[in-house]
């Protein structure tokens, strides 16, 4: 199994074009039978993940099974000329075009860094500078970044000794109460503070719960210390500071 | 020696220099000009005086050895720093951060800005997945606006590049856009398969791939 998950790829164009790369197939004759089959591996080993992007990489998926289905047909279609149609064509036309813009964008960002070792007087605003600096962070935080701080918190904790199969003992439910209890004394928290000292059952009942609070906006998740832990603070408290 | 009142060459190049300077954004060579003749009360020179002079005070901070440059950025002026004092003016602003484009909003902002003016659906076919959070970020950091809405169904909104993003880029105007590389090109280069070997080593890959060999 390959150790590359979806969010490694801007999206399914990508995704196919690592493929072909891989496996240095010519992108003007793509052997459509074997890179649907990888494409395929890959996408359903990400599905489970139920992440909204799945549904981009469904769509080709599907694109790329007709195409299959057409080049096994023992009459090609015809073109007005009567000339074949190859049923990939329409794909490689949009893969090269992907392919010249992914270019175009690598370039503009070289641009951009020669560009950003010049200063301009501007540069002594630090406070507008500061203020987009924390937009970014959010920008690049998605909820594998939560999840690796939780993992980091779990890792330093030993197995829970006794394996109760019958009993839950920490509810996302229970843990919502305890989420919100704990934020109202203390307003605003690191999770790792948060579940220190605790079994693993509790710590990963908590994260859910965080999850689901935030997703209901109850709370505010502010990724930090390096991707190592996250902060939780009371979404009403950060509307009465504002 | 002209018959005509002219500015003298000193007055041309102070006014140049601290319109230059004392602006917090791309001064244009019209502003410049318009200045000059409003508190010289004389004629009103041409943009290429005011290029001329730009350049030649560039030759003068280049012979005496100074880090101020003047850069055409965004149809104007803007004096900034050369390459080689970055070391120093990272070291000094580290804790200003610059804010960091991630790939989706590159490539977004690279479609967009060669096929300006553009609808999101012309965005998210080349892409290939949904535009509509890059977008959204690309206008909140003023890289792009809304330019008005195209003419076929459903009006939908069209997307072009601002000023802002041919400063952020050092582009002068768009044609100042480096040329999209033919297909043919990009499929050739040693990079294409170098792209493909970073892949493979980020992601802790064996090249050995036991699938490819059926």
């Amino acid at each position: 199994m390959y150790q590359v998950s979806l969010r490694d790829f801007e999206g399914p164009l990508d995704l196919l074009l690592f493929l072909i790369q891989r496996d240095e197939v010519d992108i003007f004759d793509i052997p459509v039978a074997r890179i649907t089959d990888e494409y395929l591996t890959f996408v359903n080993s990400a599905e489970e993940l139920n992440l909204d992007s799945v549904a981009d990489f469904i769509y080709l998926a599907s694109m790329l099974i007709r195409i299959k289905a057409k080049m096994l047909l023992p009459r090609p279609e015809l073109d007005d000329q009567g000339e074949i149609i190859d049923p990939r064509q329409a794909l490689v036309e949009q893969l090269l075009e992907y392919i010249r813009f992914k270019d175009a964008a690598a370039e503009l960002g070289l641009m951009r860094q020669r560009r950003e070792r010049m200063y301009t007087r501007g540069e002594a605003s630090r406070a507008h500078q500061l203020e987009e600096t924390t937009e970014a962070t959010l920008v690049n935080t998605t909820v594998y970044d939560l999840i690796g701080a939780l993992r980091r918190v779990l890792k330093e904790v030993p197995d829970d000794p006794q394996v109760t199969l019958d009993s839950i003992e920490h509810t996302v439910a229970q843990q919502r109460e305890f989420v919100m209890a704990w934020i109202r004394v203390q307003r605003s928290g690191r999770f790792e503070f948060m579940v220190r000292g605790q079994p693993k059952g509790f710590m990963i009942a908590t994260f859910l719960a965080i999850l689901e609070l935030a997703q209901r906006g109850d709370v505010v998740i502010t990724p930090d210390y390096g991707h190592r832990d996250f902060e939780i603070a009371s979404a009403n408290g950060i509307v009465e500071q504002a | 020696m002209t018959s005509i009142a002219q500015v003298s060459d000193r007055t041309l190049l102070h006014v140049v220099e601290a319109l230059v300077f004392a602006a917090n954004e791309p001064v244009g060579a019209q502003q410049i000009a318009n200045t000059l003749a409003k508190t010289t009360r004389d004629r009103l020179l041409d943009d290429s005086a005011i290029d001329g002079a730009v350049d030649r005070l560039n030759e003068l901070y280049e012979s005496n050895g100074h880090v101020l440059r003047i850069e055409r950025w965004a149809g104007g002026y803007r004096m900034a720093t050369v390459d080689a004092a970055s070391v120093y003016l990272e070291e000094f602003f580290k804790q200003v951060r610059r804010v960091k484009l991630s790939r989706p909003l590159m490539e977004t902002l690279a479609i967009l800005s060669y096929r300006q003016p553009v609808t999101r659906v012309e965005i998210d076919q080349v892409r290939g997945v949904n535009s509509d959070y890059a977008l959204r970020k690309l206008l909140e950091l003023e890289l792009i606006s809304i330019t008005g809405r195209a003419e076929t169904v459903g009006q939908p909104l069209l997307y072009a590049t601002t000023d802002h993003f041919l400063e952020t880029f050092g582009l002068s105007d768009l044609g100042d856009l480096p040329d999209l590389r033919d297909i043919e090109a990009l499929l050739d280069d040693p990079e294409f398969s170098s792209e493909r070997a970073r892949l493979l080593i980020l992601n802790g890959l064996n090249t050995a791939d036991p699938e490819s060999d059926d």
